[in-house]
């Protein structure tokens, strides 16, 4: 199950995050993200590491909690999105295609001629999309 | 799936645009109008930048990211890519299109002004209208190269050059 989902902007601004979980625990949540963001930055400053998976967008599993699995995908633009889940054992096309779909969907966002650039993302098509696409996680390819 | 746009719709927006910016907005303020419209420009290719880049792996130097403008970048918006691509090593990069779409069903209106003054004088004065006009239309699509490239990581100004008509060229600078 997804917990926890954020856009993160260029310079490390939040621009959406979301937690679905029932429990009170959206700023554990948050820190994770925060943590996580290290992370992107290392792995993009030391392309060695990540062999021959240079520049792809989908950065992969970016770290493992005890109780979480943190994925990561940044795009052209230095937009990060990042996943936060509970499933133990998660198949990466499946979180590929999770990081398509919500990449598309923020792109329509941005496109909006009203919304900011550089600012938080309030419309409500946008949450919504995003949750379905959380609902949706994982059920394409296994059902 | 793409969703396409009527040529002439474009063009007349683009006009359109142009128009109500430097004739009633800012009338008595020509770079005034100009800053405008090249914001105008910067927003959208801002947001294109982020469309056209989906799908593919992310850019590791200027170069690769110039040559995404002037391939991909230009087919999505114009269905044709960059003619000639120069640069000097050293942040300086020209973009030559031989057939802008934008120019190319320009025309200037000869009726007004010119009309008292002798044969050579007012051709002169065409002349220098019909750069003037052009010159502010392609405020816009410098700002949309600016906006593309500013959005993936690379500040940089962008002018154009319109010595040979309907070519074109993009200067591209790159702020360091």
């Amino acid at each position: 199950m997804i917990v926890c989902v954020a856009v993160v902007g260029q310079q490390n601004n939040p621009l959406y995050i979301q937690s679905f979980t029932e429990a009170d625990d959206a700023l554990k949540l948050h820190h994770i993200v925060h943590c996580s963001l290290d992370v992107v930055d290392e792995r993009v400053n030391n392309p060695k590491k990540s062999g021959p998976m240079l520049n792809e967008t989908f950065l992969g599993l970016l770290y493992p909690t005890e109780n979480y699995k943190v994925y990561g995908f940044l795009t052209n633009t230095k937009v990060k999105f990042i996943l936060v889940t509970t499933d133990l054992d998660v198949r990466d096309a499946d979180v590929r295609n999770f990081f398509r779909k919500f990449h598309a969907a923020y792109v329509d966002a941005v496109s909006n001629p009203f919304h900011v650039p550089g600012k938080k993302i309030t419309s409500k098509t946008f949450a919504e999309r995003v949750s379905n696409i959380v609902k949706s996680f994982g059920m394409g390819s296994t059902g | 799936m793409g969703r396409e746009v009527s040529e002439s719709c474009v063009d007349n927006l683009l006009i359109e645009m142009v128009s109500s910016y430097c004739d009633r907005f800012y009338a008595n303020k020509p770079e005034l109008a100009a800053r405008r419209i090249e914001a105008i420009g910067y927003q959208v290719g801002h947001q294109l930048s982020e469309r056209y880049t989906m799908e593919r792996p992310r850019f590791s130097d200027h170069l690769e990211a110039i040559k995404f403008i002037c391939k991909d970048f230009w087919s999505e918006i114009f269905k044709k890519q960059i003619d000639n691509l120069k640069t000097n090593h050293r942040g300086t990069f020209v973009l030559q299109d031989n057939q802008f779409r934008w120019l190319m069903h320009m025309s200037i209106d000869p009726s007004s002004d010119g009309s008292g003054l002798s044969h050579d004088a007012s051709g002169a004065l065409v002349d220098n209208k019909a750069a003037q006009a052009a010159s502010m239309r392609l405020y816009f699509p410098c700002g949309i190269i600016r906006g593309a490239l500013t959005n993936l990581g690379i500040p940089c100004a962008v002018s154009a050059d319109i010595s040979n008509l309907p070519a074109c060229s993009f200067v591209v600078r790159i702020k360091v």
